[in-house]
């Protein structure tokens, strides 16, 4: 089905800093007919500034919350400044336009056989998490019965996005580098200390974080039998599978991030 | 006649007729159905898919691209499915569209060239082939085939030796006498020339002190390549007869407006697709609009047609 609409113009509604380098932009999107009624957890967008030369490619960010507003949609992003692309974003005012392309990417598994839902979130990692877990919530039927969520950030003050992970899930377990609040030390040592009391059968996992802690994670799970799904970032160009530049390897050679992905079993990728 | 509504946009590329001159350009737009949802594919000129080889390729280890000013690099490798999946799996989809499917192609080797293009020619759905001798020649120790004459000659004739369909020769820019190259492929059958395809180019990481593509280099697409494309063009089109595809940095109408002025039959259009999925589509209702406001009833009569400053 061709999507007349897949390129949109967003408006921003909002645009603040909630934390030092971490930025809340909320995007209205003007179409009720957009592709966007069908977005899922997992799934990102491709970000471009209107009328400027630079970034000159898009920009790839998760979905952190979508609902629908006044005949169309208001698109939440949670994203941290790394980089000049992220930088120019976070200067670009309420009433400012850009292009948003999306929903992209296969996005989480979410199967409604697992009674336990283990979260773990690296930094910025948490967005498609919060947007996995508000899906939770407003799915009534299929709702686990726990929803446990390990957020892991530098220092205690660059917790972000925790308030509805609070509300929803059963439990939420912080750790910080330095200490700062919760367990001093890898969210990936304060998941791999609880690990032992989780049911394999009915658990699962869903992570996305910085690759060193994915990496981490998937050696923790090596010779276990709990499904982990993990999310996985990678530079893009296109975001639509064309282009073969967001290559990540798996055990039957590359796959793309931005098509395959961005969500993938943690046992499929190949971390070296 | 002022004003005409609909001018006539059709071109013709080595016999085979397109319906307007915007290509795809090859790794850029996958095999047409990674934007099939973007846009009408049966608008387009022509589809000029991702290159294929003998085999299956798996690419090159990432990190694959990285934007630069005014454009971006990619060493993503040639990575593809290989002709037989890329005949059962890619062509029924394609077949779908009326538009002219053309397959990029290439090899490691001569005969590996001519053995692709050989099991192309059968195949329904599959209306022309671009032979893209930029790839490093394993066999002469990692020169590029297009980079030497004699090479380029040979392998557009072996090609054209088994084959029916129109071939158009895509040239690489990273050599010193582009004309040169043009006239050799000519002179070896092709029946059109594209170009161009990426400039090498290469980008360090300071803090890391380490290059950003694993590949070491990349080859530079986008806006900041636009000036050399268009140079070698218009020195292309100086030299050979055939028809010319102009290629690099093709954002919008107006480049591709500059293209035909200087002599190029059609466009290709490559970066730009990543930047804005309807990019081929804004460029062709452009090239109609600047038609329509300079009362030109066939784009025929637009191209080659640059003045003496
Ligand atoms: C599917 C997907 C979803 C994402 N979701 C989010 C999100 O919700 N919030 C968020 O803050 N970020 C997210 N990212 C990462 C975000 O896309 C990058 O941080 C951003 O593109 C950096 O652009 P820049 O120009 O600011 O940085 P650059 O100047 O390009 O790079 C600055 C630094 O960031 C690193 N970097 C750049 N791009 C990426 C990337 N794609 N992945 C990992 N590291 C990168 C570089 O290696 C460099 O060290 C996501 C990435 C992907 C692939
Ligand atoms: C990601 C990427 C992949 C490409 N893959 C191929 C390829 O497989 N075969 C080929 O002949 N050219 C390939 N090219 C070159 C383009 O077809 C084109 O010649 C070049 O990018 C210049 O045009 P542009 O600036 O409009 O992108 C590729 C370019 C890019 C950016
Ligand atoms: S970004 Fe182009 S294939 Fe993934």
């Amino acid at each position: 089905m061709l999507h007349k609409n897949s390129m949109m113009s967003g408006r921003i509604i909002s645009n603040r800093e909630i934390a030092k380098d971490h930025f809340l932009m909320s995007l209205k999107v003007s179409s009720a007919e957009s592709s966007f009624q069908e977005a899922s957890p997992g799934q990102f967008v491709m970000l471009r500034v209107k009328g400027r030369k630079f970034p000159f490619l898009g920009r790839p960010l998760s979905i952190y919350s979508i609902y629908p507003d006044d005949g169309g949609f208001i698109v939440e992003l949670l994203y941290r400044v790394v980089g000049e692309g992220t930088y120019v974003i976070s200067r670009l005012k309420p009433d400012e336009e850009m292009y948003i392309m999306g929903p992209l990417g296969r996005g989480f598994d979410i199967s409604p056989d697992h009674s336990c839902v283990i979260l773990i979130a690296g930094g910025i990692g948490i967005a498609p998490l919060s947007f996995l877990c508000e899906h939770y919530r407003r799915c009534a039927a299929g709702r686990p019965q726990k929803i446990i969520c390990y957020a892991g950030v530098q220092r205690s003050n660059l917790l972000v996005g925790l308030e509805r992970m609070e509300e929803i899930c059963s439990g939420v377990r912080i750790s910080t580098d330095d200490g700062s609040r919760g367990y001093h030390g890898l969210v990936t040592e304060l998941f791999k200390n609880d690990l032992s009391s989780y049911g394999h059968r009915d658990s699962i996992i869903y992570a996305c974080g910085p690759s060193a802690m994915l990496k981490g994670l998937a050696g923790i799970l090596k010779d276990q039998s709990v499904s982990c799904q993990v999310s996985v970032e990678e530079r893009m160009a296109c975001g639509v599978g064309a282009c073969l530049g967001c290559a990540v390897r798996v055990k039957s050679g590359y796959k793309r991030v931005c098509r395959d992905g961005p969500v993938f079993d943690i046992h499929e990728i190949v971390w070296d | 006649m002022k004003n005409p509504r609909n001018p006539k946009l059709q071109v013709d590329i080595g016999g085979l007729a397109l319906k307007n001159p915007v290509m795809t350009a090859s790794g850029t737009f996958g095999y047409g159905e990674e934007y099939s949802r973007y846009i009408d594919l049966n608008r387009l000129g022509a589809i000029i898919v991702k290159g294929v080889s003998l085999e299956r390729r798996e690419g090159n280890p990432p990190q694959r691209i990285m934007e630069t000013p005014c454009g971006m690099l990619n060493s993503i490798g040639l990575e593809n499915v290989g002709v037989r999946s890329f005949i059962d799996d890619k062509i029924p989809f394609l077949k779908k569209f009326n538009v002219p499917v053309i397959v990029n192609i290439f090899g490691e080797t001569a005969p590996e060239y001519r053995k692709v293009a050989e099991i192309l020619s059968d195949v329904e759905g599959v209306h022309g082939l671009e032979v893209n001798i930029s790839c490093p020649n394993v066999e002469k120790g990692g020169v590029a085939f297009g980079a030497d004459p004699d090479m380029a000659y040979e392998i557009t004739r072996d090609v054209k030796s088994v084959t029916d369909l129109p071939v158009i020769v895509k040239l690489t820019p990273n050599i010193t006498d582009i004309a040169e190259i043009a006239e050799s492929v000519e002179s070896g059958g092709a029946d059109a020339i594209s170009l161009i395809n990426t400039l090498k180019g290469m980008s360090v990481d300071i803090e890391k002190r380490v290059p950003h593509l694993k590949n070491i280099t990349g080859g530079l697409s986008g806006p900041a390549v636009k000036p050399v494309a268009l140079r070698m063009v218009w020195e292309v089109v100086n030299r050979v007869s055939v028809p010319v595809i102009g290629v690099g940095g093709i954002m919008d109408a107006a480049d591709a407006v500059e293209f035909l002025i200087v002599g190029a039959r059609a466009v290709q259009v490559g970066t730009a697709n990543f930047v804005n999925p309807r990019a081929t589509m804004d460029i062709l209702e452009g090239i109609e609009d600047y038609l329509i406001d300079h009362d030109i009833s066939d784009i025929n009569e637009l191209i080659g047609m640059l003045k003496k400053g």
